[in-house]
């Protein structure tokens, strides 16, 4: 065989090889850009899914509220992305990260036309760039840096903590009072505390001399100006390490480039190891426990959640890799290691909209965590944590711990079986003809109720028999009936509550029918063969949540405006979310989300729904 | 003012909300308010409101911290010139609120509620306290809604337009004498011809703040 021919062999072996996955034919180019503090990426592979999706559909999703100020306003009206100058044979990636003085967000993409992108990003303004070919354009809020063809577009804010810090440090450096105290609700214009005095530190080369007349800036002058400076020096920071010095997320983390060879629609990343490590809400541990934040750094190390997202007829799926380290693995594999608990199927009505069941074994998990975390707490030479080891210490020998966990086992199921009118007392005013003369009536009205039960798998059904009955003798609120027991007006004060202790399970329950009709489980109408085989064979955890019938129900307003942005997000769209889970093993826990949908929406519009929910799901603070 | 139930349970609970006011004027201008906030057939959400630590963003009081503000505007109240026997009866199984007092003048009257509510509510109210609800020369009352009423019944949303429907705004005026005409076509005379009552629900308030205001002229002295 002569070398031509060899060689033309091997560019058919080599094409073929690696056809299988289109990702890997991209270069990479845009992910190149996304800093090392990134925390978590979205990355969509195939974004020209997302040709047809107009700008004004895509600056409304929440993963785009950070950086969408100045494409709000016009100048995306009309506009898809591909008019938006994009270039479809690079990836999209949005990230959200943060280091522990610092969060930032943004996104990185490919430019095929320069021209059309600032028709776009037309409030951006050119500022002046020291690096050569990189071209940095700025607004009020945001950094859009352009290098060959790509870019990221980029938000960097100081976390408020910081800000006070080095305000409170310069401020009270240079001789002034405490400034809070002269401020009521409504401070007026004179009480308003002027700096005293000001002494140049010129030592201090992170921040400038202050403009103009320094001596005369007040607090909440200083605090901008420190805001500022703080995000400036952070912006250059990023802007050296991703263009001079190369440092990026990609090749930092060799876990998110294996990702992105998936042959995926889209990738996920999350850090959980720097997502702790960098949580404002350990600060104790960290300045007061230095020794156990360290045990907990190492027994969170190697956290990561990798996931792919998949784009199939009428239905995207999420699948999801959750690595443990060998500590926190051994903890969750014997936590998960629980057979699936067949008696709950028979109390999950077939026509219930949303559904979950969980399978833990509490026990084995508890041992495992004592044999871990005990050493760690007990290496700690404080006080508190001292006195707390000896508790622990105590109660694991003085406790009966098998009358504990058959009693709660751990495994458990739940329900949502929609909203029913249920019967409550209300008063109402009566008048009488002759004088209007006012008096009160009690009446019956209906309420909406969300019914929901919850269900326990539990071994000892004399305890929770005993607990009941003592409750019984203490209050007439408490009443045993054949099967169940009631505790009247236990929910919200106005409806009762049902207990049903079947001797394998425990179940909490407001629905009156399961209570009265179906103690012993629903029959015929529980849920049918298929979905019970799905649910009992799906590792530690099944959840089946019809979003019509659920999310659109949900009533957002009790939520945090947070979380209720998820429910929202998803509110008005048809279709099923699923989630299964593999078997738990030392290394990784395998889950899977799929989103099933009807309709005739583009798959890039159901795409960049879940997208959505699942960045704010993974951008809230753990 | 968040923590004054009134306020904000007429936000929170848009549904399903009984309110009665129910003045009784004396020939000398002097007489009795009494005001009845009815949520009882709301209670489950209006439990499961206070359950929350907080809702659309904002903080949910405690029942606790709600009595206390009630009763700090009872006791501001009390302490108005012309203003006396102010009284409150709190009742959190039903969610029924009574407030009554006694005033001297309608003039009184109003000024008494429109300073305490701006001392309670750091002047968040003033603005449409400014506006003056009754007016009394002896022989007719003209009356309306108060603004810092009719404005909490504007924010109600209309997410549930059944439920509103079924909440309803009862609007009485009792006298010493018999009412010789009023001028609201949805106002009843009581058989003793000494009252005058208006209702409308919710709903319908919501569109139109002016339901209830009424002009009653009372026979000669």
């Amino acid at each position: 065989m002569n070398i031509s021919i060899k060689c033309t062999l091997l560019f058919v072996v080599v094409q073929l090889a690696t056809a299988n996955s289109w990702a890997q034919l991209k270069a990479i180019q845009s992910e190149r850009l996304l800093p090392k503090d990134a925390v978590t990426v979205f990355s969509i592979n195939n974004i020209s899914l997302l040709q047809k999706i107009s700008m004004d559909d895509l600056v409304n999703y929440e993963f785009m509220s950070e950086v969408h100020q100045e494409l709000f306003d016009g100048s995306t009206s009309g506009k898809t992305l591909k008019d938006a100058g994009l270039d479809f044979n690079q990836r999209l990636n949005l990230f959200y990260g943060k280091t522990f003085t610092h969060e930032l967000t943004g996104f990185t993409f490919g430019v095929s036309d320069k021209a059309a992108l600032f028709e776009v990003f037309d409030d951006f303004q050119v500022l002046q760039s020291s690096i050569p070919g990189l071209e940095i354009y700025g607004t009020f809020f945001n950094n859009l840096l352009i290098k060959d063809n790509k870019a990221i577009l980029i938000r960097i804010e100081p976390t408020m903590d910081y800000i006070d810090e080095v305000t409170d440090s310069i401020w009270y450096a240079r001789g002034n009072e405490m400034p809070f105290e002269f401020f009521d609700e409504a401070p007026q214009e004179d009480q308003i505390l002027n700096e005293q005095t000001y002494e140049d530190n010129s030592n201090n080369n992170v921040f400038p001399e202050a403009t103009e007349n320094p001596a005369i800036k007040n607090y909440y002058e200083l605090r901008d100006s420190v805001q500022v400076v703080l995000q400036q020096t952070e912006l250059t920071r990023v802007i050296n390490e991703l263009f001079l010095k190369g440092i990026n997320l990609y090749d930092s983390d060799p876990r998110f480039a294996a990702q992105l060879t998936h042959n995926a629609e889209g990738a996920f990343y999350l850090d959980n190891a720097r997502n702790l490590d960098k949580s404002q809400g350990l600060w104790y541990f960290q300045t007061v426990l230095p020794t156990l934040y360290k045990d907990l750094q190492e027994l969170y190390a190697g956290n990561v959640i990798l996931g792919d997202l998949f784009l199939r007829d009428n239905q995207v799926d999420f699948e999801v890799e959750a690595l443990y380290g060998p500590a926190l693995g051994s903890i969750y594999a014997q936590m998960n290691d629980a057979n699936f608990d067949k008696n709950v199927l028979a109390y999950i009505p077939a026509s219930s909209p949303a559904y979950f069941t969980y399978n833990i074994n509490l026990q084995q998990a508890y041992e495992q965590a004592y044999k871990i975390l005990l050493p760690l707490l007990s290496d700690e030479k404080n006080a508190q944590i001292a006195m707390n080891v000896l508790t622990l210490e105590l109660l694991n020998e003085f406790v009966n711990k098998d009358a504990l966990f058959d009693t709660y086992k751990g495994s458990m199921f739940g329900t949502f079986n929609g909203v029913k009118k249920i019967k409550t007392k209300k008063i109402i005013f009566d008048y009488d003809e002759e004088t209007f003369a006012y008096q009160e009536r009690e009446t019956e009205a209906d309420a909406d109720m969300p019914v929901f039960t919850l269900g326990f798998s539990t071994a000892r059904k004399d305890i929770p028999e005993m607990v009941l009955k003592h409750l019984a003798r203490l209050t007439s609120r408490v009443q045993r009936f054949e099967n169940y027991w009631r505790i009247d007006n236990a929910i919200l004060d106005a409806a009762p509550l049902y207990i049903l202790n079947t001797g394998k399970l425990l179940i909490f329950t407001n629905d009156e029918d399961l209570a009265r009709n179906h103690s012993a489980g629903y029959g015929a109408q529980a849920l049918g063969k298929k979905q019970s085989k799905t649910a009992s064979k799906s590792g530690f955890m099944y959840g089946s949540v019809d979003i019509t019938e659920t999310l659109g129900r949900f009533p957002t307003e009790v939520l945090t405006p947070r979380n209720a942005e998820i429910i929202s997000s998803l509110k008005g769209k048809s279709g099923r979310l699923e989630l299964t889970s593999s078997e738990t093993t030392e290394a990784h826990t395998t889950f899977k989300l799929s989103y099933s949908y009807t309709g005739a929406e583009s798959t890039g519009k159901h795409l960049l729904d879940l997208v959505n929910s699942l960045y704010l799901i993974y951008t809230l603070n753990p | 003012m968040k923590y004054l139930l009134l306020f904000l349970l007429f936000g929170l609970v848009s549904s399903c909300i009984e309110i009665s006011d129910d003045l009784t004027l004396n020939n000398d201008g002097s007489g009795t308010l009494r005001y009845k906030i009815n949520l009882s057939a709301s209670k489950i959400k209006v439990n499961s409101i206070l359950a929350l630590d907080s809702l659309e963003g904002k903080p949910v009081p405690s029942k606790t911290q709600i009595s206390a503000k009630i009763n700090e505007f009872v006791r501001l109240l009390d302490a108005q010139v012309g203003i006396s026997n102010v009284l409150i009866e709190e009742n959190y199984t039903d969610y029924i609120f009574k407030f009554s007092c006694d005033f001297t003048s309608v003039r009184n009257l109003q000024d008494g509620i429109k300073l305490s509510l701006a001392q309670i509510s750091n002047d968040k109210y003033s603005t449409s306290a400014e506006q003056f609800w009754l007016s009394w020369d002896g022989n007719t009352l003209v009356r309306t809604i108060p603004a810092y009423v009719t404005q909490q019944i504007k924010n109600y949303k209309l997410d549930n337009e059944e439920s509103l429907k079924e909440g309803v705004y009862t609007s009485i005026a009792r006298f010493e004498r018999p009412v010789s005409t009023f001028e609201n076509k949805l106002g009843t005379l009581s058989k003793n011809q000494m009252a005058v009552m208006v209702r409308t629900n919710t709903f319908d308030l919501k569109s139109n703040q002016h339901l209830l205001d009424n002009t009653i002229v009372l026979t000669p002295r």
